[in-house]
């Protein structure tokens, strides 16, 4: 009987032992299952530092791009019709009626064009506020813009102009990306002829940028320092989830092809 | 010499340590285990003395086991507040103990140990223990182990009655002594409020650590 009591001690005080073990390996395991999610939840803020960061310097440069539309306008419109209105004031001799009033009703017709061109100038410095009324508006401004030019035959089919969800981060990035393949086309392709295309299906936004330019060898590009606008690019699409498709030939010209997920 | 056991000296640093750092603290935790402090220390000391003069002291337990279910389940329901309501589950707890409290002293004369609560209590709360590590994984957010209160308080929880598991099951069947009176059961007993007591102890020093960041 003794010696039965004395197994069941034994067996009573290992099997304590075990049941203290069993907790303590618990603890070990919710520690080490607890630095992993630190490490995810640190790793998470740092991503979503990255993005408020690359948002902000978007958004920069979307002020800095419509600054500069601005200062190029106010310099190489406005200003030369204020000049030719003020030529045309001085020149003005009251002596001579009918030669003054006709001076004057030109005047008068060139600060009414200049009044029109900064009404102009004001929708633009607008344009970041037009991001908020869609990335259809944006693209529209965009277009106007362009076609203000008169450099290049454009041919424009945006179906997102109607479009009744937004996604104001993302319109962002999109509205950037189109302004700096814009700026590259203006820059480098010599086109001749622009095509935008955009639409949404399926929950995807498809934006299209093609030009009949000079082409270039995209692997050349991305080998080089020199494309740091290209990366640029690539690296804003993949922070939105995005893909991006260029297609490019020296001398048969480019197209771009983004695809995001919207909204 | 029997009134200073290494459960008395645990329990009354403990107590100092709960009445200096926990008993004004914003929530009712602290007060609730102050009280359950003092009672197991009284309890402690009380089976003591009754035990030096030849009298029976089980009944004593089985007061103190009435107010351990409530003081438990309490703190238990308030750490697992932190992640989820827990109400409905701790009414569902409270309702299967405390009628197997009372039930047992149907059959059972009041001076017998009511072992049946004893075990059934040991593994509800380690149940809401597991519970509690279980919300606290699922959880998003991330804690700092080192330093959180609630998590070392369940942890001194489950130990004590999870590691009592066995002692409960074969309680009454092994009275092997080990050194002079001194019974395995009572050694395991000690190891176990040794245990429970220090976790306790660290995590009041958590929560001084949480009170001073916050002041």
């Amino acid at each position: 009987m003794q010696n039965e009591t004395t197994k069941i001690a034994i067996l009573v005080a290992i099997s304590t032992l075990v049941f203290l073990l069993v907790p303590m390996f618990l603890i070990l395991y919710i520690r080490s299952y607890n630095r992993h999610k630190k490490n995810h939840v640190l790793e998470k803020q740092n991503m979503q530092q990255k993005f408020e960061s690359e948002m902000l310097q978007t958004r920069v440069e979307v002020q800095d791009q419509t600054m500069q539309s601005i200062a190029t306008e106010l310099h190489d419109n406005v200003g030369q019709l204020l000049s030719l209105t003020t030529l045309t004031l001085n020149s003005v001799n009251l002596n001579d009626g009918e030669k003054a009033r006709k001076k004057i009703d030109n005047s008068l017709a060139l600060v009414n064009k200049s009044i029109k061109e900064l009404r102009e100038l004001a929708k633009l410095l607008h344009g970041e506020q037009l991001v908020e009324n869609g990335i259809g508006h944006a693209i529209d401004q965009e277009i106007n813009w362009l076609n203000k030019a008169g450099a290049y035959e454009l041919k424009i089919d945006n179906r997102l102009t109607d479009l009744q969800i937004t996604s104001p981060n993302k319109d962002l990035i999109l509205l950037r990306l189109l302004q700096e393949i814009i700026n590259n086309i203006i820059k480098h392709a010599q086109a001749t002829c622009i095509q935008i295309d955009s639409h949404l299906t399926n929950n995807i936004l498809h934006l299209r940028v093609a030009e009949n330019g000079i082409g270039f060898n995209p692997e050349e590009i991305k080998s080089k320092k020199s494309g740091m606008g290209l990366n640029s690019i690539y690296k804003r699409i993949e922070m939105i989830n995005g893909k991006l498709i260029l297609n490019s030939t020296p001398g048969e010209g480019t197209s771009i092809s983004i695809e995001v997920p919207y909204p | 010499m029997r009134y200073l056991s290494p459960i008395f000296i645990a329990e009354v640093i403990c107590l100092i340590a709960a009445i200096t750092i926990i008993w004004k603290d914003k929530y009712a935790f602290g007060k609730v285990i102050t009280c359950y402090l003092t009672i197991a220390l009284v309890t402690e000391e009380a089976a003591a003395y009754l035990a030096i003069r030849g009298i029976h002291n089980l009944w004593l337990f089985n007061i103190f086991i009435f107010f351990e279910i409530g003081a438990i389940l309490y703190g238990l329901y308030h750490c697992l507040k932190e992640y989820i309501n827990p109400k409905p589950i701790f009414i569902i707890g409270a309702g299967i103990v405390y009628p197997i409290y009372f039930s047992f002293f149907i059959n059972h004369p009041f001076a017998d140990l009511n072992t049946i609560t004893i075990t059934v209590m040991s593994v509800v709360f380690t149940l809401y223990c597991l519970y509690y590590y279980y919300l606290l994984l699922k959880d998003e957010n991330f804690i700092e182990i080192k330093t959180h209160p609630q998590f070392w308080w369940v942890t001194g929880v489950l130990f004590y009655y999870f590691g009592s598991t066995m002692s409960n099951i074969f309680d009454g069947l092994f009275t092997v002594k080990i050194i002079g009176h001194v019974t395995l059961r009572y050694c395991i007993y000690i190891v176990l409020n040794l245990i429970l007591y220090s976790f306790w102890l660290y995590s009041f020093i958590c929560r001084m650590k949480q009170q001073k960041l916050q002041s």
